[in-house]
């Protein structure tokens, strides 16, 4: 199978469906069930604000109930962790390791949640290519997921965005796609910048496309880069041409694109905007972006949204029934499709300034919780979960402003935007305060989060930590720095690699290309001594540790889809996490750097320092709760019998 | 569509049009098009590898 992130103009072009979404099975169940998932919401921060006042249906429930750090997945990555309580195992069970997975025989990171399969039979007529078989994306979580274990019960459930979940898993459930759903170009999210200011044009942004464009006549003329055009033969960029007007004297721009215009003031976001890219006569994809003038004089800057698939002509699968995403567009207009909504790129990248992102996820969370209202005003029966992903987005990138440790910390802007954290958790108490009238003796509320945050100040190079303790090789030493993806290692002397955000391979012979570690003994002792060194490993500059513990995959993980497992996975201390260069095969010069980046908050640490939080209205009983129990305590309350792959046991 | 003339060595086009006949071709033109577009294929996939390095930074974690 040929794994491929930009297929999408091939797939499911011209699905239609019914307009109607009926929810699925028995009208009336004794008990019901409502899951919140609060992404990344850390049961310290939880705490000290509830202690404080700040979160008071927070602590009504909890009173009522219980409050309980939630123990996450190795490593506590969303894809990962939100997988565990899908499919109600770990890692081993459902093979979802990392964001990033590696292809051993090529040494190469792929996306560990999906695959895409192109059309395997073609015809080429002329210049164009039509596929005369479907291709098809994957999703490649293993296990059942708990809502269609509920199915088989004729219990109805909603699942609203859950993680690990794209494309959406065969149910006849009332499910849309989160996180791990891609924007029209198949990536995990592109924004296009078109700027006259030269300074401003790099070529080597990740997820970003910057444009110079020069102002002619009060005129900028620029094109908005697509899919790839796979029905023509050489695979062209598709695009959309646009032209912007620019007002002589006011700082006001009109933008006119495929027959639309529209105006915009110096700092005005545009709304959805529905754009087409055409592919062949008979063909195009839609999607949805919003555009931000950001600067009219003395240069001219305009962004643009990664282009977000159209949710009322998916060129994708992203929900169940098809008919979902139509029916929650016909009733709210477009909204946000792509897994991680917000930003955090363009902010990273100075695109969007501190206010103009929050703007952004302002408008992901309004989307939020208005389809919330929609969604808990008709549940009357089975389960409904709903995810929000502004408190994981917001503590990524607003934790500088309020840890003055942080290499990225600033007291003015901490002065204007240092309680975000805070009150998006606010913001989440006020959900839970929605919530509450629903709450009878026969509804179970179970918020949870899927790990905790931690501040993100160091950087550890994995890759040149194994290099400088002569595990990994590099063909010229003195291009270290110049080379990704291992261009410059020399597999034939080298040992291990890492790949991915907690994962370290061996170069193992039979598994790897050019693999040269033995399997068995020699594999094992490499692996224990490995873990050993990282464990012992001082950040010079704090004297911290800066890994707290290095797992063995095998002991650590039950199940048996162990293929795409690392050898150790990387459980990191607090404040520190793998730099931003090693995931993808880069060998900076030093092991340590300071984070300086406004991606401040991270979670990437040892799941013994990471847990999320279980916040609901019963009694838990189990000492020490933890997501795949979640998975096994719904089943229970349905009276479902969980199968035995799944590893969790009921908590109350 | 437009044409351009193209210099190859004079054994080489040789060869180029023996082997298009034994390959069936109906052309040496048509066989030399074949050769350039599977090479260039090659080369287009390696770019690729970069592509989805940029698709891959989207994430936010990785730059």
């Amino acid at each position: 199978m040929k794994r491929s992130v930009a297929a999408g103009s091939l797939l499911a072009l011209g699905a239609s469906s019914s307009l109607v979404t009926r929810a699925f099975g028995k009208k009336e169940t004794a008990k019901k069930v409502i899951v919140l998932g609060f992404d990344g919401v850390d049961p310290q921060l939880l705490r000290l604000w509830m202690d404080e006042g700040k979160l008071p249906n927070f602590k009504k429930i909890a009173s009522l109930g219980d409050f309980r750090p939630l123990k996450t997945s190795i490593p506590p990555q969303s894809p990962v962790a939100w997988s565990n309580f899908a499919a109600g195992m770990d890692p081993g069970g459902h093979g979802i390791f990392d964001f990033i997975h590696r292809d051993p025989k090529l040494y190469m990171p792929i996306f560990s949640g999906t695959a895409t399969e192109e059309a395997k039979k073609t015809i080429r007529i002329g210049n164009l290519v039509f596929p005369l078989s479907g291709g098809e994306v994957k999703n490649l979580r293993k296990g059942k997921a708990f809502w269609q274990i509920l199915e088989e019960h004729d219990i109805p459930a909603t699942i609203f965005k859950i993680p690990s979940n794209y494309p959406p898993v065969k149910t006849k459930q009332r499910t849309i796609s989160g996180m791990g759903t891609p924007d029209i170009l198949g990536s995990y999210g592109i924004c296009n910048y078109f700027t006259t200011k030269s300074a401003e044009v790099n070529e080597d942004i990740g997820g970003a496309r910057v444009h110079e464009v020069y102002v002619i006549g009060n005129r900028v003329e620029a094109k908005i880069p697509g899919p790839i055009n796979t029905f023509k033969k050489d695979r062209p960029t598709a695009e959309i041409d646009f032209k912007v007007y620019i007002d002589p004297q006011n700082p006001v721009a009109k933008i006119s694109i495929q027959g639309q215009e529209f105006i915009l003031r110096e700092k005005e976001w545009s709304g959805w905007k529905r754009i087409h890219f055409n592919l062949i006569p008979t063909q195009s994809v839609s999607g949805i972006c919003l555009f931000y003038l950001k600067e009219v004089r003395p240069d001219f800057k305009l962004y643009l949204s990664p282009i977000n698939i159209d949710p009322a002509d998916p060129a994708l699968p992203i929900s169940t029934p098809d008919s979902y995403s139509e029916e929650l567009e016909k009733k709210f207009g477009p909204f946000f499709t792509k897994g991680l909504p917000a930003d955090t790129s363009a902010l990273d990248n100075d695109f969007l300034d501190d206010a103009e992102f929050l703007e952004q996820d302002d408008r992901v969370l309004k989307e939020s919780l208005e389809m919330y209202d929609y969604e808990l005003g008709r549940f009357d029966s089975g389960l409904l979960f709903y995810y929000i992903s502004s408190t994981d987005q917001r503590q990524h990138m607003f934790w500088r402003l309020m840890d003055e440790q942080s290499p990225s910390y600033d007291s003015q802007l901490a002065s204007q935007f240092g309680k975000t954290i805070e009150n998006i958790y606010i913001e989440m108490d006020k959900i839970l305060g929605k919530t509450m009238p629903k709450l009878d003796k026969n509804t179970i509320l179970m918020v949870m989060s899927d790990h905790g945050f931690n501040p993100f100040r160091r950087c550890f190079n994995l890759n040149t930590w194994l290099k400088e303790n002569g595990y990994h090789k590099l063909i010229n030493d003195w291009k270290q720095e110049e080379e990704s993806l291992f261009t410059n290692s020399d597999w034939s002397r080298t040992k291990a690699y890492g790949v991915g955000l907690n994962g370290l391979y061996l170069n193992l012979k039979g598994r790897e290309k050019e693999g040269i570690v033995e399997p068995g003994a020699e594999a094992e002792n490499l692996t224990q001594e490995i873990a050993r060194k990282l464990e012992a490993t001082i950040d010079p500059k704090t004297g911290e540790k800066a890994v707290f513990r290095a797992y063995v995959a095998k002991d650590v993980y039950e199940g048996k889809n162990l293929e795409n497992a690392p050898d150790i996975i990387l459980g990191f201390n607090r404040g520190c996490r793998i730099s931003w260069g090693s995931p993808l095969g880069r060998f900076p010069k030093e092991i340590f750097e300071d984070n300086k980046q406004k991606w401040s908050g991270d979670h990437m640490g040892a799941a013994e320092i990471m847990p999320g939080i279980l916040v609901t209205n019963q009694k838990v009983k189990a000492e020490s709760p933890a997501l795949y129990d979640l998975t096994a305590t719904i089943l229970d309350i349905f009276g479902i019998e969980k199968p035995k792959e799944m590893i969790g046991k009921t908590i109350f | 569509m437009g044409k351009a003339k193209v210099k190859l060595d004079k054994d080489l086009l040789e060869k180029a049009k023996k082997y298009a006949e034994i390959a069936g071709y109906t052309s040496p033109e048509e066989f030399i098009t074949h050769c350039l577009e599977k090479e260039i294929a090659k080369l287009e996939e390696s770019d690729s590898e970069e592509e989805i390095k940029k698709k891959l930074k989207g994430l936010g974690y990785i730059s």
